[in-house]
């Protein structure tokens, strides 16, 4: 189990894990050997609502930095997200097919997204924000979100 | 044997869709028309096909929306399938229709021959009536539409008591606790959300790696699949069924897949594997008629090879729906009566009257980039639709293909309420060549279903409202 930040904004409690990074869109990566498990953040699972259905790029895809590798379609909105790391798709979640809202009880644990084998885990790794940082750049998002309502 | 004869301008063999159409149509046109039929006219839509499985699926939908009432502030203590009186329904439905097209045939003075006809010379008919008459027809036009019967594929055990083809499960006399497909394509999966809503258990084994036809638009047929097991459904791709047995009181049917050999047992088993073209027993290659397999061939008028021969409908292959044989019949119609039309299958949509329904009219993506065209999708979920949201039925989209540049409209795949009825204005948008410009500055009522189409087309210039992509 990971342990977590937490920061409230307005009436929100957003939760960061501590084991993992992420990217500044608030993708997380968690190291698993030369492979990483991607998925989404509690404030992302949060701001785009309800997942109804989930498409994620097949496996064998290769992807580069950036590259689009889901698209969750909520009760708001159509939400892309994109690879934190470069590499190939090696394992997606089939079970957010049944049942998508574990996306949203769980975004850390069983809502992960996708697992991908990394090109060159180390070099990406560096590039990307760890929990605390992360946590600073969202909770400016949050607010900067907050605001515009 | 009495031999009569009778001399028409134009001999229509066969009375369904593609037949009566072209009978009605070309009557219109001023021809004496003679229609052969041997059974009611209508052919297997009107008959066993569309018309009485849309009655089916009239209810089961029924059943669905009652069961859910109390969130819409109804209370309907028991909503409870009435077999006897489903099936006087569908059954007068059914008569109603293939009434309404026995008076038409009257009323515009198509001689209607009941008989089975072969052809004996491209220009002659000869039509065995079921009291042992015998008719000779002659024409100076024939229009063979013969339709199409039931593939039975060489699966041992399919003659056991219990197993059906789309025929017999429309008879239902009781609801099977446990029902297997054999087929996941249109009619397979069309009866297995008929039956999932009266309470079935239901299977559907389908041999292609996806469910739905080849050709459906990979996104829906994928959430097709995903909402159907969502409901409950089990549908195993890649699933070669080998044989069917009976035991301890049930059917057990043995399929081999890509984890080998597999057994789903059920009450009853619905073989639904497509439909050939009707025209093995008709001896057509013996009076020189050029055959594409199964298929009579024919050109883009939809001439046979001989002289004043024509051919419609699922007798000569392509998409078997009953729309696409009736705007064959009336392009036949006109060309055997001195115009001059070819066949244009561009917007002739695909309908599946499956829960949530499936439709699509022109090229999918994938068939777009294949043709070497550059193409945008647009993409809007009815989970935006108010519509859609007051129905409560929001688990649908809509996907347009335009051609980058242009933005026309080449293509519209929809999944949702009433997508059946929706895709007429796309197949209107692809016949037309409107663009989605075309479509994005029709005004479209609210709140109503067709803002879906609306939304997808404002979509094309990345400006759909009620949609936020992130």
């Amino acid at each position: 189990m990971p342990e977590y930040l937490e920061t409230t904004v307005d009436k929100f409690i957003f939760r960061v894990a501590t084991d993992r990074v992420y990217s500044p869109e608030g993708v997380w990566a968690l190291a698993e050997g030369s492979r990483v498990r991607v998925g989404i953040t509690d404030f992302l699972q949060q701001r785009n609502g309800d997942v109804a259905f989930v498409h994620m790029k097949p496996i064998g895809t290769k992807l580069a930095v950036g590259d689009e590798f889901a698209e969750l379609e909520t009760i708001k909105a159509t939400v892309s997200f994109f690879a934190p790391v470069r590499g190939t798709v090696v394992e997606v979640n089939t079970d957010l097919e049944l049942s998508p809202e574990v996306v949203n009880q769980e975004p850390y644990g069983k809502g992960w997204l996708a697992v991908m084998e990394a090109t060159d885990l180390e070099a990406d790794r560096a590039k990307l924000l760890d929990p605390q940082a992360y946590l600073s750049a969202m909770r400016s998002q949050a607010e900067e979100e907050l605001k515009k309502q | 044997m009495s031999i009569s004869n009778e001399r028409a301008n134009i001999a229509v063999l066969g009375g369904g869709p593609a037949g009566y159409v072209a009978a009605l149509s070309a009557a219109q046109r001023g021809a004496r028309v003679v229609l052969v039929e041997k059974e009611r006219v209508g052919g297997t839509c009107l008959n066993v096909g569309c018309i009485p499985t849309k009655a089916l699926a009239t209810t089961a939908e029924l059943l669905v929306r009652c069961k859910r009432a109390g969130a819409l502030g109804l209370s309907i203590p028991q909503a409870a399938v009435d077999l006897p009186r489903l099936m006087a329904y569908k059954q007068s439905t059914v008569e109603q229709l293939v009434g309404g097209v026995e008076q038409l045939l009257k009323a515009r003075r198509v001689t209607l021959v009941r008989g089975e006809a072969r052809m004996i010379r491209p220009d002659v008919l000869l039509v065995d009536d079921a009291e042992g008459g015998r008719q000779e027809i002659s024409a100076n036009h024939v229009i063979l539409a013969p339709g199409s019967i039931t593939a039975e594929p060489p699966i041992p055990g399919r003659d056991l008591p219990g197993v059906v083809t789309s025929t017999g499960a429309l008879d239902i006399d009781t609801v099977p606790p446990r029902l297997v497909v054999v087929g996941g394509g249109v009619i397979g999966l069309e009866f297995a959300c008929v039956y999932e809503a009266m309470g079935s258990q239901v299977t559907v084994l389908e041999m292609a790696p996806s469910i739905l036809p080849g050709g459906t638009d990979e996104v829906l047929a994928k959430r097709l699949q995903v909402i159907l097991r969502r409901r409950g459904m089990a549908i195993q791709t890649g699933a070669t069924v080998e044989r069917i047995e009976r035991a301890d009181g049930a059917l057990r049917v043995v399929a081999v897949g890509a984890g080998g050999e597999t057994v789903y047992e059920g009450e009853r088993v619905l073989i639904a594997t497509g439909r050939w073209p009707n025209t093995q027993a008709m001896d057509f290659e013996k009076i020189g008629l050029r055959m594409n397999g199964r298929a009579i061939a024919v050109d883009d008028r939809l001439a046979t090879n001989l002289p004043n021969v024509w051919a419609i409908g699922d007798a000569v292959g392509g998409w078997m729906l009953a729309h696409k044989a009736m705007v064959e019949g009336r392009v036949v119609a006109e060309n055997a009566t001195g115009g001059e039309r070819k066949i244009d299958y561009r917007s002739v949509p695909n309908v599946i009257f499956t829960r949530p329904e499936v439709a699509s009219v022109g090229l999918t993506e994938a068939q777009a980039r294949n043709e070497g065209a550059e193409v945008k999708v647009s993409q809007f979920a009815f989970s935006a639709n108010p519509k859609a949201r007051i129905l409560g039925e929001c688990e649908g989209l809509v996907r347009l293909v335009c051609e980058a540049g242009t933005g026309r409209v080449v293509g519209a795949h929809l999944m949702g309420p009433h997508a059946t009825d929706l895709v007429a204005e796309a197949a209107l948008a692809v016949q037309t060549g409107a663009t989605a410009d075309d479509l994005a500055w029709t005004t479209h009522a609210h709140p109503t279903l067709p803002e879906a189409m609306l939304e997808a087309a404002l979509g094309f210039r990345n400006a759909a409202i009620h949609m936020h992509s992130r």
